[in-house]
């Protein structure tokens, strides 16, 4: 029994630069474990804790993911080992290609019954792999999932939508996205950090995988930066808070804001 | 592959699709829509404005929506559309991500504009969580595109007929309860006034100079991520940014707010932006109409005050 969490090793756009042309440049950006990763990293340990299934993390990318900080990063987090598949041809990869890329990883490493990944990543911030992951395995995907626990026959889910708490049982292989606040993941401790050294890494070449081609592709017209908005700037001290309101206040009444 | 210049709209037992259907009909003059769910949906869609409506039937007692995908991602190959469009939110990514691996297409979000360009389509995206744009072409196949589902449509009084297909969902999942909300969600994209709290918040018992404020202002209450997620102080539906709601307000307070671009993306075409902050150098200053720089704990009761006075 094998639960996966595929995971991203990730920059944060706000430590991009984004160039006149719209280009974007992210060497200065340091890479960390995407933001909401980290949850779908305890809900797999906390399952796996309860039925004795092994935690495999899978990350794919281009070449710079695969470094011993992120190495550790990642098995520090409750993994029991670890497969990446770090290539350049990944470099700026769509949201359908990670999700062939794992798909294949997921199939190599064989009788796993569920995937668990986050929300959405830190810098694309499309919440669409996880759910691609499942149409490329033609397994049953389901988000926003606040809760999984070990059931007769499978798993107990809870699922956060806007009416409220949908309760599911999983009986089959499934890829589930985890809610960014299903549950508040534990800060890996010294025990943790120590012990990733031991845990066992593979490496998986790009060319040893049977990844389908992509058939639909973009070709890039121009790229942009935002429009920077006409916004006025008007900026009041506020060291006086009374005059401060009053002049704010004046100026939204003129304005016919308010 | 060669497609065709219809539109199809994907529904996975939301009606609410206005957004998609508008979409939709700026680049083609035929609209399909396929409708998972129950025949109540499929027959909101028939009468949202499209010309044509698949409905992969009633599902069994307990069958989850999503366990609809891999069907609505081959009725779609089967057609091969131009462009295919879906929701953003929940099931929505679920079908999209199908029909992405189905048709090995990228999904596009982010859009921010549609247009057909001859037999292509051509898309703007916002991308990177908002800090640059990019005007994509697509070929090889059809354009698989997330959008927000919009609302329910007034009825058009033209309502095509609902065609049931058969279907084969998946059985790997079986719902067994919901438990309804205590408060309905709000829709803060209805409020004209919306008020909006971050980490400058020091205690949750803070919030009560908010909502003064906010009830001075005749204003909703809004906050940014951390405090619906990180601490839970307010509830989740309020959370403004890319990961939450985005709105048009009239007028937008951030009180407390740094300007994140996560964030901000969320009010990008809000009227007008007021920002309360004590550092100065808070990015949310480029950003806003109107910024007072000074303690919130001081300026929010001083304007609530100011509100209540007589102009």
């Amino acid at each position: 029994m094998t639960i996966v969490v595929a995971y991203k090793w990730a920059p944060n756009p706000q430590d991009a630069a984004v160039r006149s042309d719209g280009t974007v440049d992210f060497t200065r950006a340091k890479s960390t474990i995407s933001e909401y990763d980290p949850v779908a990293f305890e809900l797999a340990r906390r399952v796996a804790d309860s039925t004795g299934a092994q935690v495999v993390g899978v990350t794919v990318g281009d070449a710079s993911i695969d470094t011993s900080l992120a190495r550790k990063a990642a098995l520090s987090r409750g993994l029991d080992r670890l497969v990446i598949v770090a290539d350049d041809r990944l470099a700026g990869a769509d949201s359908t290609r990670i999700a062939a890329v794992l798909a294949t990883v997921v199939r190599w490493i064989g009788d796993v019954d569920l995937v668990l990944a986050g929300e959405s990543s830190v810098d694309v911030t499309e919440g669409q792999v996880a759910m691609t992951l499942a149409g490329q395995l033609g397994w049953l995907g389901l988000n926003a999932v606040s809760s999984v626990s070990a059931s007769d026959g499978g798993y107990a889910i809870e699922r956060d939508v806007p009416s409220g708490t949908v309760s599911m049982v999983v009986t089959g292989p499934a890829v589930l996205a985890a809610s960014a606040d299903a549950v508040l993941p534990r800060v890996p401790g010294m025990k943790d950090i120590l012990g990733a050294a031991k845990k066992p890494v593979e490496v998986l070449s790009l060319d040893t995988l049977d990844v389908p081609s992509a058939q639909v592709t973009l070709t890039t017209v121009s790229t942009s930066r935002p429009a920077a908005g006409n916004r006025h700037r008007v900026i009041i001290d506020g060291s006086d808070p009374t005059a401060a309101a009053a002049e704010l206040v004046g100026a939204l009444r003129a304005a016919k804001v308010l | 592959m060669s497609v065709s210049s219809q539109t199809w709209i994907v529904v996975a037992d939301d009606p609410a699709v206005s957004g998609l259907v508008v979409a939709a009909r700026t680049i083609s003059a035929e609209v399909t829509a396929v409708v998972a769910g129950r025949r109540a949906t499929a027959e909101s869609v028939a009468a949202a404005g499209v010309d044509r409506v698949l409905w992969l039937g009633e599902p069994a007692e307990g069958t989850p929506v999503e366990a609809y995908a891999p069907d609505v991602a081959r009725t779609v190959a089967d057609a091969a559309p131009g462009a295919v469009l879906g929701s953003s939110e929940g099931a929505g990514r679920v079908m999209l991500g199908a029909i992405a691996a189905l048709l090995q297409a990228p999904v596009l979000s982010g859009v921010t504009a549609l247009e057909r360009d001859g037999d292509r389509i051509g898309v703007m995206r916002s991308v990177f969580g908002g800090i640059a744009e990019r005007r994509d072409l697509v070929t090889g196949g059809p354009a698989v595109i997330a959008l927000a589902g919009g609302e329910i449509s007034d009825p058009t009084g033209l309502a095509v007929p609902v065609e049931e297909v058969t279907a084969n969902a998946l059985t790997t999942g079986r719902l067994t309860g919901l438990r309804p909300k205590e408060k309905a969600p709000v829709d803060l994209r209805a409020a004209r006034i919306v008020v909006a709290v971050g980490r400058g918040l020091k205690a949750k018992d803070d919030l009560a100079l908010i909502t003064d404020l906010a009830d001075a202002i005749g204003g909703e209450l809004a906050c940014s991520r951390p405090l619906a997620e990180g601490v839970h102080w307010i509830a989740k539906d309020r959370n403004i940014g890319i990961s939450g709601q985005q709105i048009a307000p009239e007028l937008y307070v951030a009180i407390g707010i740094s300007g994140q671009l996560q964030h901000m993306v969320g009010v990008r075409d809000a009227d007008v932006i007021v920002a309360v902050n004590s550092d100065k150098d808070a990015l949310i200053f480029k950003q806003c109409d109107y910024g007072i720089v000074g303690d919130l704990y001081t300026v929010v009761p001083a304007l609530t005050a100011a509100l209540a006075a007589k102009p």
